[in-house]
């Protein structure tokens, strides 16, 4: 080191000795940059930047860090910059450095990769936008620094002058909330890059959006990376554009907009994308915040009508919006009904949900059973053993349709095409396909059945066959003889164990295939085309729409000759039974066997056959197709059968049977010895029991008007709903349902089988669980698991006493005792609470949901109104004399009788003066779940064997908490609501009033709505609450209720009682005779309400109610209802008779 | 409801069925009618509307009147025809009072002048007296017959203040629908278990069907469509209606298809918009009928 090197760099010496009272780290890079810098700069130059950086770093204490931070840049941006630029550039660090050192050191730390896009002079404003967001906090100032460090990042996309209205955003954000600011900053560097062009537009929304709801922006970055990035370029400007002039009128929800729009946008085709945008803009003009509903709701429309008419629905919409914002936005949102009759009318699909109750109506009326009418979805999500989401079904309850159908051109044919899937599906119940009885003789047939071998019997046989040949008799003429012979045995010897084994009579039934899918195939196309049989005969007027649904049911058939034979015979079948008469093709060789199938579809499409003649003839055509292999053949292995009519119509049906039986059963036993043969291991579960040796045979393609049908399943799950409703009481009993029965069921029937072949490990999964929900679906249908179990029954003696009420809201009453004749005073204790508050959510969803409903009983209630107005006859005082009155008068004063007084008339209004209550019956038999979805409500559902126990625990576990089916006191809740909102239209003084209890001591009586209280939002939110409690103690909750109306001001009173079941308490209902003390003492306090001028009404939904209804309400008005589900429609109508 | 080929007025106890009126019977209740009335135990025909509950009493009133100028002729063998069972219909609405059955004073020119009503005549005529619809009349009619069913067999007027006991053949008929009117508008026990009781429902497909053809004179087919369109909408009962379709709807409805009425329409007049005012309802028995019939 030499002086004069000393000396010329004195300037940049010292400032290195004055370096050295920093950290090391310091004077380092100092030195780094000083070497590369001396070289380019000039030595006056450098001198200043040794100084500056000198100054940076004693400006505070931590300042040190970035003066590091300014030397380690330096080398870099010193390239880039002009000295004079380049020292200015030091300088706004300094600055910064005065504000906050890690201001500086972000600034120098990017300041490196920042210049190479920025150009020199705009260095102050770059750091005078992000020093904006610096307000002296630790948090301004770490998104300060993130906004120097991302600015390099930014800058890629954005220009300098986008840069800054990105600052101001942030600064804007960053008042508010500086995690929010941070946030967006993240999500823009994101961004931008992704939509370079219209950063700048978008940069502006995020300004509004940050002005007027800030919270909302993190919402709307999200939105954007979501959907703007997936939107081609040409569309996103002009919608951001619309959601910033939405934004800057004051529509709150900038990022809808952006979702929604550019959901719609990707919808429509990309010729009429700008027009959907033109659209929002032209709805934007008269209504701002019906746009974005427009948005949200466009897909929606368009999968009910086409672009163009979309356009005109929107046009109308126009005219609704100058209306009102409020028409607006309900147009929009498709609730007016303007809006929905208006797209109604534009679309010629139909959705089920529009249909629905019609549907349901109409197989009602043709089959006489509640036919439930639901989405296919929804069966196939319930994961049973139904696995199309699409076709129509029915399991014998319920039928399930696709959603919406779009087939045709006109509304008329398309709801034709519902009518025609319906009439077809509960062609099924009404026909009684379900209702097979392997035992019940068919009628058009020689019934094999009981001559057939099933497969148990089938090994014991096969067992005796081969015991027998190794004995060296092996005559196969004597084959069927020794079936029988076995089969005898084997039921000897089994006695009744046999039967039980399958759960239905169609399980026994299929039991007898070895190939059981071929047999389900083939069943199916008989017994659907026996329903299409019954159908065209019973109901001609629908067959012009059927006719148009078969044909195009056949057109979507595939070709025959494109199946192997076996296949392609099954595919003759269906479409012999779709009503193909010409060009019908089959495999040359089989035409015989053809002949003989169309024959056996022929006989069974009358009104004559039943399910057992389509069974009969299932057999017999497995027994034709069993014989063909399934083999692949070439075109010209195919041709063409003739026409029906020049058949040779020498068959007449006797000798075709005759033929036909040894032969049959020949075939079943042979088909057995065969398959023993082969592989010696047929065990009756094996999953490979089907197809062996053989190509494997694949069922055919539905035909979708008849959809899936699965006739086990369905007898099983139709049957259990039989027994609930009584109906097939004469079977009697039926055993409990165990697992094991179901997975045996599961594993033999043909309908599953496809899932086992499909992944052996996951079939089996797969299998399982579907078992577990079928259970649940079973458990559901279970009388016996349904019924409900009060607990123990404890034998309490009601000793004691006369009670007091001390404290307030406590009140004491009487109870009558029938076999002393007399009153106990002071017998029981009412409690009265007011209910709690709920969520007012109920009351709302209850109110939308039955809308319709809701409008009818308003109706209703409207009409009694005039009523009031109606000229009053025999009155003592009024207008004027009532003519017929004067002469009879006048005639009695004549002959000499007291004449009646009562001679006037009058029109002035009858004052309705009604006050009524109601009572609601809150008993834990209320928690009892209702139809769709029967599920015991508490553990004292659970069943006692252990093995049910386990499956009915499991169920419960997979149920979790969540609550899905409705229980009864849901019912009544709707009921209520609905009345309620009704009653507001008449003005009646009412009350609301639940009640249950635990013991006399303890009588719970819940106010919903007093009588005199005004109805107010807190009342939905208590009728929330309502919820099953305990017990039923009938006679003081109607005693309190009484003694509440007859405080109240109203010529006519009325208790409405709503109950679930008999009166039953803690010594009150116990066994015997005391069952009836319940009963009489609810009488009685009826009896005392009658006394007091209050006329009860009792409304209850206990099947068995007819019973002790008869002896508690005696002369007293009751009504036993059918249904629980009429409860809510019920109701309204009740209460309109009864105070009218 | 004989057919009258002209303008004929009669007195109401002179009023006979004198043709058979078409009746097929669904159970034994003709016998059983015949018992009751030699026993002289009044009848209560319960049943929706249009079941026949009025056919069947012009019906036995046709029969009984045959049974008994048979017996007459044969024991006395002389004026056969005299010896008529009248049939004296009433029927009840709301404003129905007692003495618009049992009768009042009018004014005349001389003073007061009594007139017998419906009831008073049958009881004096020795006729059958049908009160359609009985809970339809005020209550206090209901009381005024209690002592005519029972062993009194007497009709007491007040205003006259005179006690009637009834002719040898009075019998009285009463009817209700159990179905259509509200819980309120219930027959007293007191009331109802003064009569023997004979339910009536809708016939069976088959029968419903020959009833139509008969009575409207419709193609048997066109009958057996309508019997099972009335089946089906029956289906609907506590559904959405409060009544089947009855009987008379579906003979309706054939008489209109028989004057060349299509028959989707004429269904639609006489059975859909009939039976209901509910619109979805009616969508849903259109679409029945339109199942039915091409």
């Amino acid at each position: 080191m030499t002086n004069s090197e000393n000396e010329k760099h004195l300037v940049t010496f010292s400032v290195r000795k004055d370096l050295e009272n920093f950290p090391s780290v310091v004077v380092e890079r100092y030195e780094l940059a000083l070497e590369k810098l001396t070289e380019r700069l000039a030595e006056e130059t450098c001198d200043q930047w040794a100084r500056e950086g000198l100054e940076i770093a004693s400006k505070t204490v931590r300042s040190w860090e970035a003066a590091a931070e300014f030397f380690d840049a330096s080398v870099a941006v010193q390239r880039q910059l002009p000295s004079g630029q380049f020292l200015k550039w030091g300088k706004t660090g300094t600055s910064l450095c005065e504000d906050s050192p890690s201001l500086a050191v972000a600034y120098f730390k990017s300041s490196p990769r920042a210049m190479l896009r920025l150009r020199p002079r705009y260095i102050d404003d770059w750091s005078n936008v992000c020093r904006e967001l610096y307000r002296g906090t630790w948090k301004s100032s770490a998104l300060a620094c993130r906004l120097f460090e991302a600015t390099p990042e930014l800058l890629e996309t954005l220009s300098f002058e986008e840069f800054c209205r990105f600052g101001g955003f942030l600064e804007i954000l960053s008042r508010r909330s500086y995690d929010q600011a941070g946030d967006a900053l993240g999500a823009g560097i994101e961004l931008f890059p992704k939509i370079a062009d219209d950063a700048d537009r978008f940069i502006e929304l995020a300004h509004i959006v940050a002005e007027k709801s800030w919270r909302e922006t993190a919402e709307l970055f999200d939105c954007a990376t979501a959907s703007l990035v997936e939107l081609g370029a040409t569309h996103r400007g002009p919608l951001i554009s619309l959601a910033r002039r939405l934004a800057v009128t004051g529509v709150s929800d900038a990022a809808g907009v952006l979702k929604d729009g550019s959901n719609a946008v990707n919808r429509v085709p990309v010729d009429t994308r700008d027009r959907l945008l033109e659209m929002t803009d032209g709805i934007a003009a008269v209504s701002a915040s019906a746009a974005p509903e427009f948005l949200r709701i466009a897909p929606e429309i368009l999968e009910r009508v086409t672009f163009e008419q979309m356009v005109k629905w929107q046009s109308e919409g126009i005219k609704a919006a100058s209306e009102s914002e409020e028409a607006a936005i309900a147009y929009f949102k498709l609730e007016s009904s303007n809006s929905q009759e208006m797209l109604d009318s534009l679309s010629s699909s139909i959705e089920l949900s529009r249909v629905r109750e019609i549907i349901q109506m109409y197989c009602l009326a043709l089959t006489g059973h509640a036919i439930e009418v639901q989405a296919s979805q929804q069966l196939a999500e319930k994961n049973i053993g139904w696995f199309q989401g699409e076709l129509p079904t029915t399991e014998g309850t319920t039928i399930y349709m696709p959603t919406v159908i779009n087939r045709y051109a006109s509304k008329d044919e398309n709801f034709g095409f519902f009518k025609v899937i319906s009439t077809h599906q509960i062609g099924h119940i009404e026909f009684g396909s379900f209702t097979f009885d392997f035992n019940v003789p068919s009628n058009l047939f020689e019934d094999l059945r009981p001559n057939l071998p099933g497969a148990a019997e089938l090994q014991a046989a096969k067992a005796d066959e081969e015991s027998i040949q190794s004995a060296g008799n092996s005559s196969g003429i004597a084959l069927s003889d020794v079936v029988t012979s076995a089969l005898t045995e084997e039921v000897a010897e089994k006695g009744d164990e046999t039967k039980p084994e399958f759960l239905t009579d169609m399980s026994r039934f299929f039991d007898l295939f070895q190939e059981r899918r071929l047999a389900l195939d083939v069943f199916t196309v008989l017994e659907s085309s026996r329903i299409d049989g019954y159908v065209s005969e019973l109901y001609p007027g629908i067959t012009v729409m059927y006719d148009l649904v078969r044909d195009a049911a056949l057109e979507s058939r595939p070709d025959v000759k494109d199946l192997p034979a076996r296949e392609a015979l099954v595919e003759f079948m269906i479409r012999v039974s779709l009503g193909q008469t010409d060009d019908m093709i089959v495999p040359a060789e089989h035409k015989d066997a053809a002949r003989r199938l169309r024959r056996l579809i022929r006989k069974v499409t009358t009104v004559e056959a039943n399910v057992e003649d389509a069974a009969e003839a299932a057999v017999r055509a497995y027994s034709l197709l069993i014989d063909i292999s399934n083999d692949d053949l070439e075109d010209d292995d195919y041709e063409q059968l003739e026409p029906e009519e020049e058949e040779e119509s020498d068959d007449s049906d006797q000798e075709e049977n005759e033929v036909d039986r040894d032969e049959i059963l020949e075939k079943f036993m042979n088909q057995l010895s065969s398959e023993g043969e082969s592989d010696g291991e047929s065990d009756q579960n094996t999953e490979e029991e089907e197809d062996q040796g053989e190509d494997d045979y694949s069922s055919p393609q539905e035909v979708d008007y008849r959809g899936e049908f699965k006739p086990e399943l369905s007898q099983l799950l139709s049957q259990m709903q039989m027994m609930e409703s009584g109906e097939l009481s004469e079977t009697g009993e039926m055993e409990p349902i165990t697992q094991e029965q179901l997975e045996e069921m599961m594993k033999n029937a043909p309908e599953m089988e496809m899932e086992q072949v499909e992944g052996e490990e996951g079939g089996d999964e797969q299998v399982s669980e579907m078992i577990e929900n079928l259970m649940k679906e079973l458990q559901k249908r279970d009388p016996e698991n349904q019924q409900f179990q009060p607990g123990p029954s404890q034998h309490v003696d009601e000793d004691g006493g006369p009670l007091v009420a001390t404290e307030p809201g406590t009140y004491t009453y009487p109870e009558w005792d029938f076999r002393a004749n007399e009153y106990k005073p002071n017998w029981c204790m009412i409690h009265e609470k007011i209910m709690t508050d709920g969520e007012p959510n109920f009351f709302r969803e209850t109110l939308a949901e039955n809308s319709s409903l809701l409008v009818q009983i308003k109706r209703q209630f409207e009409l009694v109104i005039p009523e009031m107005y109606r000229k009053q006859k025999r009155l003592e005082d009024g207008e004027e004399h009532d003519l017929d009155a004067m002469l009879e008068a006048v005639i009695d004063l004549r002959v000499g009788v007291s004449p009646d007084e009562k001679l006037f008339w009058r029109r002035n209004k009858n004052e309705r003066s009604v006050a009524v209550a109601f009572l609601l019956d809150l008993s834990a038999s209320t928690a009892e779940a209702i139809d769709e979805a029967k599920k015991p409500s508490d553990d004292w559902g659970a069943p006692d064997d252990p093995v049910e126990y386990m499956v009915w625990l499991r169920s419960r576990r997979s149920e979790g908490l969540r609550r899905t089916y409705k229980r009864i006191v849901d019912v009544e809740k709707e009921g209520i609501t609905l009345l309620v909102n009704s009653l507001e239209t008449l003005g009646d003084t009412y009350g609301i009033f639940g009640f249950s209890g635990y013991g006399r001591e303890n009588v719970e009586f819940y106010t919903i709505k007093d009588l005199d209280e005004k109805f107010t939002d807190i009342v939905p939110r208590r009728i929330d609450r309502i919820a099953p409690l305990h017990a039923t103690r009938m006679g003081p909750a109607i005693r309190h209720t009484a003694a509440k109306l007859s405080e109240v001001e109203a010529r006519s009173r009325f208790l409405f009682l709503i109950s679930d079941g008999r009166p039953q308490d803690r010594g009150y209902s116990r066994e015997g005779v005391e069952k009836e003390y319940a009963v009489h003492d609810t009488r009685q306090s009826l009896i005392e309400a009658r006394q007091e001028g209050i006329t009860p009404f009792c409304l209850t939904v206990d099947k068995a109610g007819h019973d002790y209804m008869k002896t508690m309400m005696d002369d007293f008005s009751y009504e036993v209802l059918p249904d629980i589900n009429l409860l809510p429609k019920r109701l309204p109508q009740l209460y309109r008779n009864l105070t009218t | 409801m004989a057919t009258k080929q002209e303008y004929t007025e009669r007195n109401i106890e002179e009023f006979y069925v004198s043709d058979e009126p078409f009746y097929v019977p669904t159970s034994d209740e003709i016998e059983i009618f015949e018992s009751a009335y030699r026993q002289r135990v009044p009848i209560l025909l319960k049943g929706p509307t249009g079941t026949g509950k009025t056919r069947f009493v012009e019906h036995m009133a046709w029969r009984l009147s045959e049974t008994l100028s048979n017996t007459k002729s044969q024991s006395a063998s002389s004026s056969g025809s005299s010896e008529k069972l009248p049939l004296i219909t009433v029927a009840c609405h709301e404003d129905l009072t007692a003495s618009d059955l049992v009768g009042r004073y009018l004014l005349d020119a001389d003073g007061t002048r009594w007139i017998d009503g419906p009831l008073t005549r049958a009881v004096k005529s020795g006729g059958i007296c049908y009160l359609d619809e009985i809970v339809e009349a005020r209550k206090d009619t209901t009381v005024i017959i209690h002592p005519l069913t029972d062993h009194r067999r007497s009709l007491t007027i007040d205003k006259l203040g005179t006690v009637i006991d009834a002719a040898d053949g009075f019998l009285l008929v009463v009817s209700y629908n159990p179905g259509y009117q509200n819980a309120l508008k219930d027959l007293k026990h007191s009331t109802r278990q003064r009569f023997v009781a004979l339910e009536f429902d809708f016939p069976d497909e088959e029968t419903e069907a020959q009833i139509i053809a008969h009575e409207s004179g419709c193609e048997l087919d066109v009958a057996e469509q309508l019997a099972r369109l009335g089946l089906k909408i029956r289906n609907l009962r506590e559904h959405g209606l409060e009544e089947g379709a009855s009987t008379r709807m579906l003979i309706y409805a054939g008489r209109l298809i028989k004057e060349g009425v299509s028959h989707r329409r004429a269904c639609q007049v006489s059975v859909t918009w009939g039976i209901t005012d509910d619109p979805q309802v009616q969508r849903s028995i259109d679409e029945v009928v339109t199942s039915i019939f091409a």
